[in-house]
């Protein structure tokens, strides 16, 4: 492990003894889906707390993305800080208490789900790419009034902060980390992949999904899928994806494509079909990924995002004014 | 029976089963605002019920409140229909728009805008022979944070919005008698500061000789960049179609379609 201090593997049951030990004093580590209470370490100095494989719900508090921990003999680099201050101030007592504090945090692209816990980090720099700072400036206020109406009290305290500083693609080092930051964009404006070049694990952010289906709010297609191609010559070891489980294989990627382009080609059929997008909501996600984790209502959300890029192939112009 | 073509779409789901009504007057939404909504916009009539024979399509949850996609079909409900009044049932707009089909079928598919949650209905008036008007009602529960009439339209955020504006584009498919048309306007509502109300009031489809197929009488909440679905019979979706749009302050938008083009 590198540089994590000589603890064991953190099984959720010795989390909770270890934090039980650090807080006598102090009210229990609350239990609860939003609480990062099992991370795992997926590669050296790797550790990951995977998000649930949905939508936004009061179930889940919001915890739906992947959290990455680089540990550093400066404390950890935090990857993304979920949806809410709640998440973000478990995250930060887990890293103060297992990872001797918070060396850095980035935020890989500015939807609400990935960085709305950033205030319980505001005394460590927060980097993000410059065009995901100006998003999440641009944007905080209205997924907070979102997030509240769709989590209720697990946004309880929260006040959305921006990430401080810019990130630059290049290699970065952090607390002797060495890491190369990697600049794409089609799953939003601007997305931010982490490359730790001890393990060769990539950190994908959104840009990535398993089993679980992306999401399409910002999403410019034919983008996205050149950075996929991207990320297949990078070659990485292992991978953690924006959302769904780590794997040492290519199979985020293929899904992520497929997904990509069975998505594209049912709203070309649809509108070029002369379908109204309500219909092409009411039919249903493709068959082959209907089963996926957030489907169908990924889906549907998808349609009405995105109906749009696909209406103007589909209708010439006829007339105006 | 509905004239859906969601089976165009690989393993896509038909229309949904029609639910047996039990007393067909019950609102299953159970809102304050339909009995006034029948008095006030459909002239309160006695012989109305909702109808599963009448289709309704509109997402449970709108993603975007700006533009929820919303889908009527009316095509299984037994008699002429006269017209379909959409209204929405906590709009501060409570009507989004008329529909005469005329000549056309009564299927339409548009978007409105959404303040805050609630029903969303399409009420269609009967009118067979000299029996005295019979009313077709089907709705649904759309769940949305709101603004969607409030906010400023999104082409304000653009120094250069009246560019493009009133462009039309559209299609007419004569295999199944679909006919969609977009028209660039911003619908502003007049609820956003500082921005007057400038809307389209109007839009026509007339067949080559210049009569009329269907007419829609437009109101605020339609969707800014409004895009319309319309189903046409055989004879007509052969084309050519000329769709004539106007607003509030007194622009006019035309375009003419033709099959396969």
């Amino acid at each position: 492990m590198t540089g994590l201090r000589p603890t064991p593997r953190p099984t959720r049951r010795g989390v909770l003894a270890a934090g039980a030990a650090a807080l006598a004093l102090r009210p229990a580590v609350a239990l609860s889906p939003a609480d990062p209470a099992s991370p795992v370490e997926v590669a050296d100095g790797v550790w990951m707390i995977e998000g649930a494989a949905q939508s936004f719900a009061r179930t889940n508090g919001g915890a739906i993305c992947n959290i990455v921990l680089l540990a550093t003999p400066e404390g950890a680099v935090v990857v993304d800080t979920g949806s809410n201050a709640r998440q973000g101030a478990a995250l930060r007592q887990l890293a103060d208490q297992k990872f001797g504090g918070v060396a850095a945090v980035v935020n890989t692209h500015h939807h609400p789900d990935h960085w709305l816990g950033n205030q319980a980090f505001a005394d460590r720099p927060i980097l993000a790419l410059p065009q995901s700072r100006a998003l999440q400036a641009e944007n905080g206020q209205g997924y907070s009034d979102n997030l509240y109406r769709i989590l209720g009290s697990w946004m309880n305290g929260t006040a959305f902060m921006p990430a401080t500083a810019d990130a630059a693609p290049g290699p970065l080092v952090i607390g002797g980390r060495a890491l190369r930051l990697i600049a794409m964009s089609g799953h939003s404006q601007a997305d931010l992949l982490l490359l730790d070049q001890a393990t060769g694990t990539l950190v994908a952010g959104d840009m990535l999904f398993l089993d679980r289906a992306p999401s399409f709010p910002d999403a410019a297609i034919a983008d996205w899928l050149a950075g996929l191609d991207r990320i297949a010559a990078i070659g990485a070891g292992g991978v953690v994806p924006g959302h769904g489980p780590f794997h040492r294989s290519s199979a985020a990627l293929a899904q992520t494509r497929a997904y990509l382009r069975a998505f594209a080609g049912r709203m070309a059929r649809a509108s070029g079909l002369g379908l109204a997008p309500a219909e092409a909501i009411h039919a249903g996600p493709m068959p082959e990924f209907a089963s996926l984790g957030a489907n169908p209502e990924e889906y549907r959300r998808a349609v009405v995002q995105r109906w749009r890029d696909f209406e103007s192939d589909a209708l010439p112009v006829i007339g105006g004014t | 029976m509905a004239r859906l073509l969601t089976h165009l779409l690989p393993r896509g789901a038909g229309a949904p089963a029609p639910v047996a009504a039990g007393d067909p007057q019950a609102d299953p939404f159970d809102s304050g605002m339909w009995p006034h909504h029948r008095q006030d916009h459909l002239g309160d009539p006695r012989d109305w019920a909702m109808d599963p024979a009448m289709l309704l399509l509109a997402p449970a949850s709108a993603e975007d409140p700006a533009h929820v996609p919303v889908l009527v079909d009316a095509t299984g409900v037994a008699g002429p229909v006269a017209r379909i009044v959409v209204t929405i049932d906590y709009s501060p707009f409570a009507v989004g728009l008329v529909f005469h089909p005329g000549r056309a079928l009564p299927l339409l598919g548009f978007g409105v805008k959404y303040e805050m949650a609630g029903a969303i209905r399409a009420s269609a008036e009967v009118i067979d022979g000299g029996a005295p008007p019979r009313w077709s009602m089907a709705g649904a529960f759309v769940d949305a944070m709101g603004g969607g009439c409030t906010a400023p339209a999104a082409t304000h955020a653009r120094p250069d919005w009246q560019e493009g504006f009133g462009q039309m584009r559209g299609r007419l498919w004569p295999d199944t008698g679909r006919l969609r048309v977009t028209i660039r306007h911003p619908m502003d509502t007049g609820l956003a500061d500082g921005i007057p109300a400038h809307h389209l009031t109007e839009l026509t489809l007339e067949d080559a000789e210049g009569a009329e197929i269907a007419r829609l009488q437009i109101h605020e909440p339609l969707e800014e960049n409004p895009e319309l679905t319309f189903l046409l019979p055989p004879e007509l979706a052969r084309g050519p179609v000329i769709v004539r749009a106007r607003d509030n302050i007194g622009h006019r938008f035309r375009g003419r379609l033709e099959a396969g083009a």
